[in-house]
């Protein structure tokens, strides 16, 4: 039964169902732990502001015991797992747990043989949602709080996963705000989209919170760092601003899992995720092609039929 | 700019990305066979429209170019068999995201033009150039280059009131 009303004292989503996770995570882990069928289980656990959680590497049972899942779980945990970033956890199997938009980072990952699908113990959550940018972790999750990104999730349940943890409660029927902004963007005329953009992106500090947090951007020498000859103008001035933001959307494009937290991270408030879903909207219509909780055998900037689109070329 | 510059009729700067195997091979047709066309296109040669990255076209924008024109060989007859077919699925994404980001496509023109196609080259040229004339300078990515805006306005009341009691 979905609620369009809500009031302060009813919950969007009924806190049970994180409850509910965190109680098979920690049952699971441990299980894992003990039986030493992993090294260590990546998961999440409570931070120290009121609310906040971060990501754990747990390796004993007493750690694996503490993890938990909550509304404020935003961190995509499969940045860990690609061949750059896997040196943070200890060698051998480990165990993570995923939510859905997670699990489709992971499939690519796996997809682009930046690790083996035997080589993780893979924890699905039943996801009803998380909190977006800037929502305050300490209240209880609201219409204003849940991530944009949750509104049009069709990931709350993890498919091919060696667990599900938790059951989805009744999940709130709220209007998909990121498609509606990348409507209004779309019947703009190009100037109007061209004014748009370059406000954003003037007030990028180009502090490549985006890219650390991505976990498709692994590539040990970056095309928009110091490189010769120089492809993008590293200082934070609006002409390398945008071919970065550019740049970075092309090179995520049939690739990226929507996970939004390059969005979530921007500390001046970029709304970078409208840039990579647009790219998605636009993979599917020409491609048929969507990011998948499953590794997929073709992405479409890899491959190519002989009767792809050309209808744009002389 | 400067007032000054005005004086002069507007030239069209257009840069095209070519591939080595077909493309320039039929512009060299072109100036073999004494075909004339307008000179405002700076040719750089790729091995392969699979080379070309969208990077460069934004470079070629951002360091002055009105117009860009990316040219390779006919799907089927790419030199390295399929480097043009990646290609045409990359350019095809990266016109959606300039269109989105509110650059005008119609400053971008793809085309296939075989070692044969002399005069296939110098039409698209022609009427490229002839297109971009008629639009003008490319003002946007210019006037970023040209911005010195940093993250901190440099103008607030706060700093000019410092600036002005500086004795």
């Amino acid at each position: 039964m979905t609620s369009n009303h809500q009031n302060t004292e009813t919950p969007l989503i009924d806190p049970a169902c994180y409850a509910a996770a965190t109680a098979a995570i920690r049952t699971e882990a441990v299980r894992l732990l003990v039986a030493g069928e992993v090294a260590a289980v990546v998961g999440y656990r409570a931070g120290r502001r009121t609310g906040s959680v971060m990501p754990d590497v747990a390796t004993t049972v007493e750690a694996a015991g503490q993890l938990l899942f909550s509304p404020a779980c935003q961190n995509n945990l499969a940045l860990f797992l690609s061949k750059a970033k896997r040196e943070v956890l200890p060698h051998g199997r480990v165990a993570i747990v995923v939510k859905g938009c997670d699990l489709r980072a992971l499939a690519g990952l796996i997809g682009e043989s930046q690790l083996r699908r035997d080589e993780v113990h893979v924890i699905g959550v039943a996801c009803p949602g998380v909190f977006g940018a800037n929502a305050d972790l300490s209240k209880p999750l609201s219409a204003e709080g849940l991530a944009r990104k949750c509104r049009a999730c069709k990931v709350h349940l993890p498919e091919g996963v060696d667990l599900v943890a938790g059951t989805l409660p009744p999940l709130p029927d709220l209007p998909d705000l990121e498609a509606e902004e990348i409507a209004r963007l779309e019947a703009m005329t190009p100037q109007e989209r061209w004014a748009f953009w370059t406000e954003q992106f003037s007030r990028c500090i180009r502090c490549l919170a985006c890219r650390q947090i991505c976990p498709f951007c692994f590539c040990t020498q970056c095309l928009c760092d110091r490189n010769r000859p120089q492809a993008v103008d590293t200082s934070p001035r609006p002409a390398g601003n945008t071919a970065w933001h550019m740049v970075r959307a092309m090179h995520l494009a049939g690739r990226c899992s929507g996970c939004a937290e390059c969005e979530r991270v921007c500390p001046m408030d970029i709304p970078l995720n409208l840039l990579n879903r647009k790219m998605a909207q636009e993979l599917y219509e020409l491609y048929g092609f969507e990011a998948s909780m499953q590794p997929q055998e073709q992405t479409p900037l890899t491959s190519y039929r002989d009767n792809d689109d050309q209808s744009f070329i002389k | 700019m400067h007032a000054e510059k005005q004086h002069h009729a507007f030239e069209p700067k257009l840069v095209a990305f070519v591939c080595t195997w077909c493309t320039y091979a039929g512009a060299d047709l072109a100036g073999t066979s004494r075909m004339h066309y307008p000179s405002n296109v700076r040719v750089v040669k790729f091995p392969c429209t699979g080379r070309i990255d969208p990077v460069f076209i934004l470079r070629a924008f951002q360091k002055g170019a009105d117009g860009v024109l990316v040219s390779g060989c006919h799907p089927g007859d790419c030199h390295y068999m399929a480097g043009n077919f990646h290609a045409r699925r990359r350019f095809a994404a990266f016109r959606q995201l300039l269109d989105f980001v509110g650059v005008d496509l119609d400053r971008l023109q793809f085309s296939w033009v075989s070692a044969a196609e002399g005069g296939k080259w110098v039409e698209v040229v022609t009427e490229l150039t002839e297109r971009i004339r008629q639009m003008g300078p490319m003002r946007e990515f210019r006037e970023l280059d040209a911005e010195e805006h940093w993250s901190a306005q440099l103008d607030e009341p706060e700093i000019r009131a410092a600036y002005n009691a500086i004795p």
